[in-house]
């Protein structure tokens, strides 16, 4: 397949935050890469089971519940989307 | 001027043997409460299984011997005189029908003073009592809830609300700070009322002196004897709303904080 149809980091983070935005009312200056998950987003296990759900359906790949444990930041999350979807092509 | 000396000083005194005597009343307390725990636990669980009824059978009726015997518990600490007990709504805790109760958490006996109330109570445990031998018979028995994923947790919670079983919790997933705040809120609560259509119903806990809270040793007994007022209010609906659960669960956990705020005069 053509390398243009991997979204690209930047669109993985956009697919992330408009997920955060509409799932957990979260406002878009708070949506950096570098803000974690539990201290400054107040994600809790419920969360991250919905948004690995909208992320599964948004991106096409699946996420192991695995995973998810050693996701700190906005930008770890990015980064292990990015390796999903380049593996899933 | 001798006289008031005088007065003063015997005061004093009784106050202090007052005191003593409330510490050995609380330890004493406690004693009985550990002792009975592991008798339910032990012994009258593996009887209970004897008994012919299904799990669901054998749940009630561990939950009702558990309140029989927080109401033992209760009664005895209010006659040794270390809590004198007010409640303000508590008929609607007994009302027909489920209820959600959600309250604040200042002290270690929180638990105890509302199953002392309520003959059903389901509640959330860490899941480490289920390994504790003294203390396995009585959740395993109760059907408690163990806390160990969110998702399965609520759903578990929400399945005896459906089922018509009352539960308990507390937001604040374990005791409020020692300072008189609130800790942080979970939206485990919330979480549940979404999930089975069902009303919170909040339960305000205030302890006055304060005794028995973070921090404070068992025989860190206050002053004055310990007063607990427990003030059930209005229910709090969920929000018919079509938002995703975990927007709606921001909102209702919110709003019950709120709640509890001004219940507390924090806010």
């Amino acid at each position: 397949l053509p390398e243009a149809d991997t979204p690209s980091p930047e669109r993985i983070f956009a697919v992330v935050v408009a997920i955060m935005q509409s799932q957990f009312d979260l406002d878009e200056s708070e949506l950096v890469p570098g803000a974690h998950l539990v201290d400054d987003l107040d994600l809790d296990s419920i969360d991250g089971v919905d948004l690995s759900v909208k992320a599964e359906e948004e991106l096409g790949v699946e996420i192991q519940p695995e995973d998810l444990g050693e996701l700190q930041t906005l930008q770890d999350v990015v980064d292990l989307l990015h390796r999903l979807v380049t593996r899933a092509r | 001027v001798s006289v008031s000396i005088q007065i003063l000083v015997s005061g004093t005194t009784d106050r202090a043997m007052n005191r003593t005597l409330r510490i050995l009343g609380t330890g004493a307390s406690f004693l009985l409460f550990g002792l009975s725990s592991a008798v339910l636990g032990m012994l009258l669980y593996p009887l209970l299984l004897l008994v012919p009824g299904g799990r669901v059978e054998r749940e009630l009726r561990m939950q009702w011997l558990i309140h029989q015997g927080f109401r033992a518990f209760v009664g005895f600490m209010k006659a040794v005189g270390v809590i004198r007990v007010s409640t303000e709504g508590a008929e609607a805790l007994r009302a027909p029908g489920a209820v959600l109760v959600v309250a604040n958490h200042p002290t270690l006996i929180d638990f105890v003073l509302l199953g002392s109330l309520m003959p059903q109570l389901d509640c959330v445990a860490k899941r480490a009592i289920w390994a504790n031998p003294f203390m396995r018979g009585i959740v395993r028995g109760a059907g408690y809830v163990p806390n160990d994923d969110g998702d399965s947790t609520v759903a578990a919670c929400a399945e005896r609300l459906r089922a018509g079983r009352n539960i308990l919790l507390f937001p604040e997933g374990t005791r409020s700070p020692g300072d008189g705040s609130l800790g942080p809120f979970h939206r485990g609560a919330a979480h549940v009322a979404i999930a089975a259509g069902h009303p919170l119903l909040p339960v305000t806990i205030r302890c006055v002196p304060r005794g028995l809270m973070r921090g404070q040793k068992w025989y860190d007994v206050p002053e004055r004897r310990m007063h607990f007022t427990l003030s059930v209010a209005e229910p709090i609906a969920v929000p018919e709303a079509d938002a995703p659960r975990g927007t709606g669960a921001r909102r209702l956990t919110a709003g019950l904080r709120e709640h509890f705020e001004k219940r507390l005069a924090l806010a």
